[in-house]
């Protein structure tokens, strides 16, 4: 296994890592909101649940991510490339931007969907506008993702 | 992650939220031929009865939020009003149960316990010093009235205490109403019952807002000299009522409490929601006191809506 391939598999590992943890954080905080709203109001899960499925996106990001340098690495086929130093950290950059904005925007989008739980509490009619504004944090999510593909698919192996 | 806790105790409660009175419950209310119907509407809002307490409310918030330290707050004039109360009946033998305030962070055994054995580490540590000076003051003079004292200025010295020590703006705030209200009213009887400044020094604790030797020169020189002072401070609207009558400045403290209550209705985390709903509950619970009282004695409209407390929704 070359220094580069290392390299490679260190952004793989990242990009699922920090994006899992953002997601893990923010669907658990805004399982406690909910919990607590269902705890009294059983009616209301379907409404929290979709608030609660929203940070769990950029975990989902991080694994495409983390796939896509593993497919182009041939890692899945058993037949690993032999990597540059420069190729490796090529492969380390474009898992960057997944990795941190996964991160960051997993925990807001918590915040965001567990401020939103209370609006379905209280005006569950309100249901769509929390959730609109819970998705609104995703676009940095997406557009990070975006990036972190287009970097992966254009490195020359 | 800061500033995200409680989130599930803030879920539950603001689904409790919408079951607490509204002011169009509260007009039906008011409007209701007797206590069937009055029992009825609450029911049908609340799904629970008019002797709902605030031992259940407070039972329900520790429960989901059991470590929450800044909410015993709440409780601390229970605490040293029941303090009032077990120190009197313990020293004349007389049963305190009927004079106890719950709920409470200090248990009425726990009291009895405490003052009866003079073992006042058995207390919450807020309670310790205070329990020992009125205990040593009311067996040593027999004033009832100075030990009172005494343990209201105590009541509110470890409110503010607590709430620097670990409460949040919100319990500040409170504690810093909660003080200033009592100090007024206190410098108020004082100034009519012509007390000396030494017991006003005693009496009085004071605030960041109104200044306690402010206060009690302005309630030496008499009721009209401490209107005057009280015109300049944050408490002005207040001493208008004052001016008007007791009923009135007890209503108008209930209701700027409930003004600083209103401030975290949009707060998504933290405590200030959970006590938020326990200062509404508190409210709620007085205002269908008052209801009950007024209808008992035949009080009209206009009457008891005038003596109806702020709500919360």
């Amino acid at each position: 296994m070359t220094n580069g391939l290392v390299l490679a598999l260190i952004g793989a590992a990242l990009a699922a890592l920090l994006a899992g943890i953002g997601s893990a954080k923010g669907v658990s905080l805004v399982g406690e909101a909910a919990s607590g709203v269902v705890s009294v109001d059983p009616s209301k899960f379907s409404k929290v649940l979709l608030l609660e499925l929203l940070p769990g996106t950029q975990g989902l990001y991080g694994l495409i991510a983390a796939m896509f340098i593993l497919i182009r690495t041939n890692v899945l086929s058993g037949n690993a490339a032999e990597l540059t130093v420069q190729q490796g950290l090529g492969f380390l950059a474009a898992s960057l931007p997944i990795a941190i904005v996964g991160l960051i925007s997993g925990i807001m989008q918590g915040r965001t969907a567990a401020a939103g739980v209370s609006i379905t509490a209280k005006k569950p009619d309100h249901n769509g506008k929390a959730i609109i504004m819970a998705a609104m944090v995703e676009t940095y999510a997406i557009l990070a993702l975006l990036i972190s593909v287009l970097m992966i698919l254009n490195i020359g192996v | 992650m800061n500033g995200t806790k409680y989130a599930n105790a803030v879920g539950a409660v603001r689904v409790m939220e919408n079951t607490l009175l509204s002011k169009n419950d509260i007009e039906q209310l008011i409007n209701s031929k007797g206590r069937a119907e009055r029992e009825s509407i609450i029911a049908s809002k609340s799904g629970s009865s008019s002797g709902e307490t605030l031992v259940s409310v407070w039972e329900m918030l520790h429960e989901y939020a059991p470590d929450c330290k800044e909410l015993e707050i709440l409780l601390y004039r229970n605490d040293f009003h029941n303090l009032k109360a077990v120190l009197k009946a313990v020293i004349s033998n007389r049963e305190p149960s009927q004079y106890y305030i719950s709920p409470s962070n200090a248990e009425l055994s726990v009291l009895v316990d405490a003052i009866s054995r003079k073992d006042y580490s058995l207390l919450p540590e807020y309670m310790q010093k205070a329990a020992e000076e009125a205990y040593e003051l009311v067996t040593n003079t027999l004033d009832g009235q100075l030990s009172d004292s005494l343990i209201d200025k105590a009541s509110m010295e470890a409110m503010q205490k607590s709430s620097a020590e670990f409460g949040g703006e919100f319990m500040q705030k409170y504690s810093q109403l909660i003080t200033a209200c009592a100090d007024i009213k206190t410098a108020y009887r004082c100034s009519l019952l012509n007390k000396s400044a030494q017991f006003m020094e005693n009496a009085i604790c004071g605030s960041s807002d109104l200044d306690k030797e402010q206060l009690v020169k302005a309630a030496l020189g008499g009721t009209e000299s401490l209107f005057a002072f009280l015109e300049i401070t944050p408490y002005s609207n207040g001493a208008a009522f004052l001016k008007e009558s007791a009923a009135q400045y007890e209503k108008w403290c209930d209701d700027v409490i409930m003004e600083l209550a209103e401030t975290a209705r949009m707060q998504a985390f933290g405590s200030e929601p959970l006590a938020a709903y326990f200062i509404a509950k508190e409210a709620e619970i007085k205002n269908l006191r008052i209801l009950s009282v007024c209808k008992e004695f035949g009080a009209d409209k206009e009457t008891i809506t005038e003596r109806m407390r702020k709500l919360y929704v």
